[in-house]
């Protein structure tokens, strides 16, 4: 499926575009529907604690690691049992894997991140920044 | 198929904080909250499937 990116407001440049995909998010009876950057340099999915508490992940309990991006260090808590369901509207199907993810506790514009060890391992991603677009195959399983 | 623009120009018109309940079509907000939280509990009752998304006045200076 083809997914435009998205203008955001911005102070500087007035608009900006972003590789953003709707996403459902789902802990055992609790789901949460919001938009995820497509993120290719990012190893994994990353969500913020306020979306953890609207999945009724208890993030305070899980052991705290320290991770390392280009700006510095951040902490975050690893779960391991949350499921990301992705709506493709050109096969008109829904696309459901488990996930692995990283809850931060850290400020960011952008709450929600796919990246290399689940989005990228479902589905092959062409990134189209001069057509101000992105491609996203999902890879078929029998 | 290409999925319809997400335009977050036009759906955070008004919004410079808290976080926004988006229509499922992605064409309408049909709540706000000073929080998540509240954000949430405006859309309970919502007959339709709802996206979340933090409203901001600048989406910039991000490098991942």
């Amino acid at each position: 499926m083809i997914v435009p990116y998205s203008p955001l407001p911005d102070f500087r440049d007035k608009i900006i575009l972003a590789p953003l995909i709707p996403v459902t998010f789902r802990n055992k009876n609790f789901e949460f529907s919001t938009f995820a950057l497509v993120d290719s340099g990012a190893s994994g999915a990353v969500i913020s604690t306020v979306i953890a508490e609207a999945l009724n992940i208890k993030w305070e309990k899980i052991p705290v690691t320290q991770g390392f991006s280009v700006g510095g260090s951040f902490r975050f808590h690893r779960f391991n049992s949350l499921r990301a369901i992705i709506y493709d509207n050109e096969l008109m199907a829904d696309h459901e894997f488990a996930l692995n993810v990283s809850i931060i506790e850290a400020v960011s514009p952008y709450k929600c991140i796919l990246g290399q060890k689940d989005l990228f391992q479902r589905a092959k991603i062409t990134f189209e920044g001069y057509k101000s677009q992105l491609e996203i195959t999902f890879r078929e399983y029998n | 198929m290409k999925q319809n623009k997400i335009d977050f120009i036009k759906l955070l018109k008004g919004y410079k904080s808290g976080w926004i309940a988006i229509s499922h079509d992605f064409r309408h907000v049909l709540f706000h909250g000073k929080n998540l939280k509240e954000a949430m509990k405006k859309a309970k009752n919502a007959k339709e499937k709802v996206y979340y998304f933090p409203a901001g006045e600048s989406y910039s200076n991000f490098v991942g």
